[in-house]
């Protein structure tokens, strides 16, 4: 046991205080991820070259390479980054609803407004999870799951307070409003709509996902 | 390697524009009305034969590991016509995709009209047949979808879930059921259709990422429409 403890409290050390190499290692990284963001964003996965991103982050192509394997590691980085962070606004803006169409609409919008501006790595990241060889790897980043978690935590406080009948399948509709979730971001790509259109439809959505669960 | 590409992108969209087609006609359709025509036909048969050749080597070898310069050798032609022709390979995917569809809708014009029962179970059994047809090429359709999130703007091709017709069908399904007093006159059905569509698109993960087949994924959105028709049934028949 005492053997253990000390073996951790050199770990706790080492995290504190990072060597010289190892922090200029993360700022690369950071820089790499920053350039990588902003490129993405204005010239789509695709059109965005390692050159470019090295470029535009002032190094070269190769000390890119040491840092990330290829592109595809940089766009999933960027996603983990920001599918943890949506999530937590769409948690926090769950936790202000009152009702739970309140709550599934506020944390619908938390999310359409946090892309909001970044549609070409929306478009990305759609194109990114259906191709055979960088889908895997996205769709299995833990924070697409908790988000249909989060639709079925907000189903079962609903149920809670007796809105939602005990019957309503919450596995089935939390995957289903999920889906509704996704799909709007669809319009946004190709028919360039706003955040209120999207929020106005996500109001129906849930309505008509919901109707049947409030009877019975 | 990017300007010439990026040059015949430009071509293509240009010649495919209405307005300058409109255009070019109005000025010099007298002179060359015949001309014309022939080049018009010549285009239709490169179009053609360039969607055949692409046909074959995507379900072949792969969309991904299929190179325009391979289809234009296939086809016949130069490179340089399947990009006067398309802008890019993700539209002759999504061409080719299209044209499949007349298969599909060929079936689905003959069989719809004899459909019964419930709502719910006509509703099953149009999207039943869709999975049921996409799924014997799944990776060719899973390209489908993936390519239709790299198009750029302005591009011309038909973006992924665009669907006007299995919309319709949707649609009428859901309005005849009201006719039939199975659907609340208060159903707002562009609403469910535009729900039953998102389930129907999004199930396709199951094929993707779970390889389920088009039995398991029919079985699913089975379940999904009875959820939804549980919320547009009118009161009196529950």
């Amino acid at each position: 046991m005492k053997h253990v403890a000390e073996v951790d409290s050199q770990a706790e050390t080492r995290v504190r205080m990072p060597t010289r190499r190892a922090m200029a290692k993360q700022q690369t990284r950071a820089k790499v991820l920053a350039a990588a963001r902003e490129l993405f964003s204005t010239e789509g996965y695709e059109g965005a070259t390692i050159r470019d991103i090295a470029a535009s982050a002032g190094m070269s192509t190769g000390a890119v390479f040491a840092n990330f394997a290829d592109k595809s590691e940089l766009f999933r980085e960027i996603m983990v980054f920001d599918m943890a962070a949506v999530l937590e606004a769409m948690n926090e803006a769950a936790a202000r609803g009152r009702t739970v169409d309140d709550a599934l609409l506020k944390a619908f919008g938390a999310g359409y407004t946090f892309y909001r501006g970044q549609i070409h790595l929306v478009r990305a990241a759609l194109g990114l999870s259906w191709s055979c060889d960088t889908g895997p790897a996205l769709r299995e980043l833990p924070a697409m799951q908790d988000t249909v978690e989060l639709f079925a935590e907000q189903l079962a406080l609903g149920v809670q307070r007796g809105e939602l009948s005990q019957e309503c399948e919450i596995k089935l509709r939390s995957q289903m409003l999920f889906d509704s979730y996704l799909a709007n971001y669809a319009h946004a790509v190709f028919g360039g709509w706003s955040l209120e259109a999207l929020q106005a439809r996500s109001r129906d959505q849930i309505r008509v996902i919901l109707a049947g669960a409030r009877r019975g | 390697m990017n300007s010439p590409q990026g040059k015949w992108l430009a071509t293509g969209a240009h010649a495919g524009s209405p307005v300058n087609g409109k255009h070019f006609r109005t000025r010099r359709q007298s002179a060359l009305g015949g001309k014309l025509n022939q080049r018009q036909t010549q285009k239709e048969a490169t179009r053609r034969r360039v969607l055949d050749a692409a046909r074959d080597l995507f379900e072949t070898v792969g969309y991904e590991e299929t190179t325009v310069r391979e289809i234009a050798t296939q086809a016949g032609v130069a490179v340089g016509s399947v990009f006067t022709c398309f802008a890019s390979k993700a539209e002759v995917l999504s061409q080719v995709m299209l044209d499949r569809l007349e298969d599909l809708y060929a079936e689905l014009d003959r069989i719809t009209p004899h459909l019964r029962g419930s709502v719910v179970d006509r509703l099953s059994s149009i999207f039943a047949l869709h999975y049921a047809f996409e799924t014997r090429r799944t990776p060719l359709f899973l390209a489908h979808i993936a390519a239709a999130y790299s198009w750029r703007p302005g591009s011309d091709a038909v973006p992924y879930g665009r669907n006007p017709r299995l919309r319709g069908m949707i649609f009428d399904c859901i309005a005849e059921g009201r006719e039939r007093g199975e659907v609340t006159q208060e159903a707002d059905i562009a609403l469910i259709v535009d729900t039953l569509m998102a389930a129907y698109a999004w199930n396709y993960r199951l094929a993707a990422w779970e390889q389920a087949g088009p039995d398991q994924m029919s079985a699913v959105l089975e379940r999904q429409i009875t959820l939804i028709a549980e919320g547009f049934r009118p009161s009196a028949a529950a």
